[in-house]
């Protein structure tokens, strides 16, 4: 058995594995669909119900995790990543691309469920990263264009729809979609 | 001592985690790409057990199994001889908590105990085999060659 402690590991190996062979962009979709059927149906409670799911991960998962919901908003600041943690405390080296996981999976679940985010990643070699949650896509977009303005675009993840980012803008999004989002009010 | 020390919440959940990822790897490049990114696991994850085996010091090991089922409320029965190391699962945790969130593990689950295994032991003088007794019951068993 892989202990629990111990996944985030054995992830950032299979990672490294499917990069080589060019599926790491179909993992994280089916990653996306596994924890859609785990969480789906809270994040279509909003961004209540988005809170209330990170208040377990936070703890189980021993994040150093600040998060603030209020006016319409759910502001996440991760101080310390326990996962990217792990994988940067390893004998193992560690995936570049390990942080992409996270809007890997959260991007596609929250378009399912109607919710609009924008995600800066920061460095991926330091374990934090920022994150900001709404149901209306209007504000999404200007957060989304608040923040291009100080950090380049590259780092970047959101899961606006393409219609309303301008030309040049779209290069952050992700590349598929995984779901049709029945939930998803049409802008 | 252990390389990793790990000592605080446990999120069980990854093992629901883990099994999907090996479905994956499982279907899109098949059995023996499974086989060798576990094997990868053990042998570069746990390098420094895995280098204490080469130079014949089984305390990581035993450490690192004794700890991890431990702290995942796991029962168990280890047995330690000068060459053979047996630990003995009668109820995998990670079985047992799979069901409990409504999850079948996939019919090659048990991989990941046996070739996280051999990586571990991968150019030592240890061999490690599993004897499935149950679903979700085994014995992991570690040999030594015996000294000349």
């Amino acid at each position: 058995m892989i202990p629990s402690d111990h996944f985030v590991r054995f992830y950032n190996e299979v990672f490294k594995f499917l990069e080589k062979r060019g599926l790491l962009q179909a993992y994280f979709d089916d990653v996306a669909r596994y924890a859609a059927s785990r969480n789906l149906e809270k994040f279509k409670n909003g961004l209540q119900g988005v809170y209330d799911h990170y208040l377990v991960i936070r703890k189980e998962e021993n994040c150093d995790l600040d998060m603030e919901l209020a006016d319409g908003e759910l502001h996440s600041f991760m101080r310390k990543c326990p996962s990217l943690s792990k994988v940067l405390d390893n004998d193992a080296p560690a995936s570049p691309h390990y942080c992409l996981h996270c809007p890997g999976w959260s991007l596609p679940v929250n378009t399912a469920a109607g919710l609009y985010e924008v995600y800066d990643l920061m460095e991926p070699d330091v374990p934090h990263c920022e994150s900001w949650l709404y149901d209306d896509p209007a504000r999404a977009l200007a957060r989304y264009r608040e923040l291009l303005k100080t950090v380049p675009a590259s780092r970047i993840r959101t899961n606006l729809p393409p219609e309303l980012l301008a030309d040049g803008e779209e290069t952050s999004r992700p590349r598929s979609a995984v779901f049709s989002p029945e939930t998803a009010e049409k802008v | 001592m252990l390389r990793y020390q790990e000592n605080n919440e446990l999120h069980r959940n990854f093992h629901g985690s883990t099994d999907n990822a090996m479905r994956f790897v499982e279907k899109t490049c098949g059995m023996d790409a499974l086989r060798e990114v576990l094997r990868t696991t053990g042998r570069d994850v746990y390098k420094s057990i895995r280098e204490k085996l080469a130079r014949g010091d089984a305390s990581e090991l035993i450490e690192h199994l004794t700890w991890f089922y431990y702290r995942e409320n796991a029962p168990f029965k280890l047995e330690v001889s000068e060459n053979e190391i047996r630990f003995e699962v009668p109820a995998c945790p990670a079985h047992v908590h799979m069901k409990k969130m409504g999850l079948e593990p996939t019919p090659f689950n048990c991989l990941q105990t046996e070739e996280v295994n051999a990586g571990m032991c991968e150019g030592t003088p240890w061999t490690s085999t599993v004897e499935h007794i149950g679903p979700d019951h085994c014995v992991q068993i570690f040999r030594k060659e015996p000294s000349k």
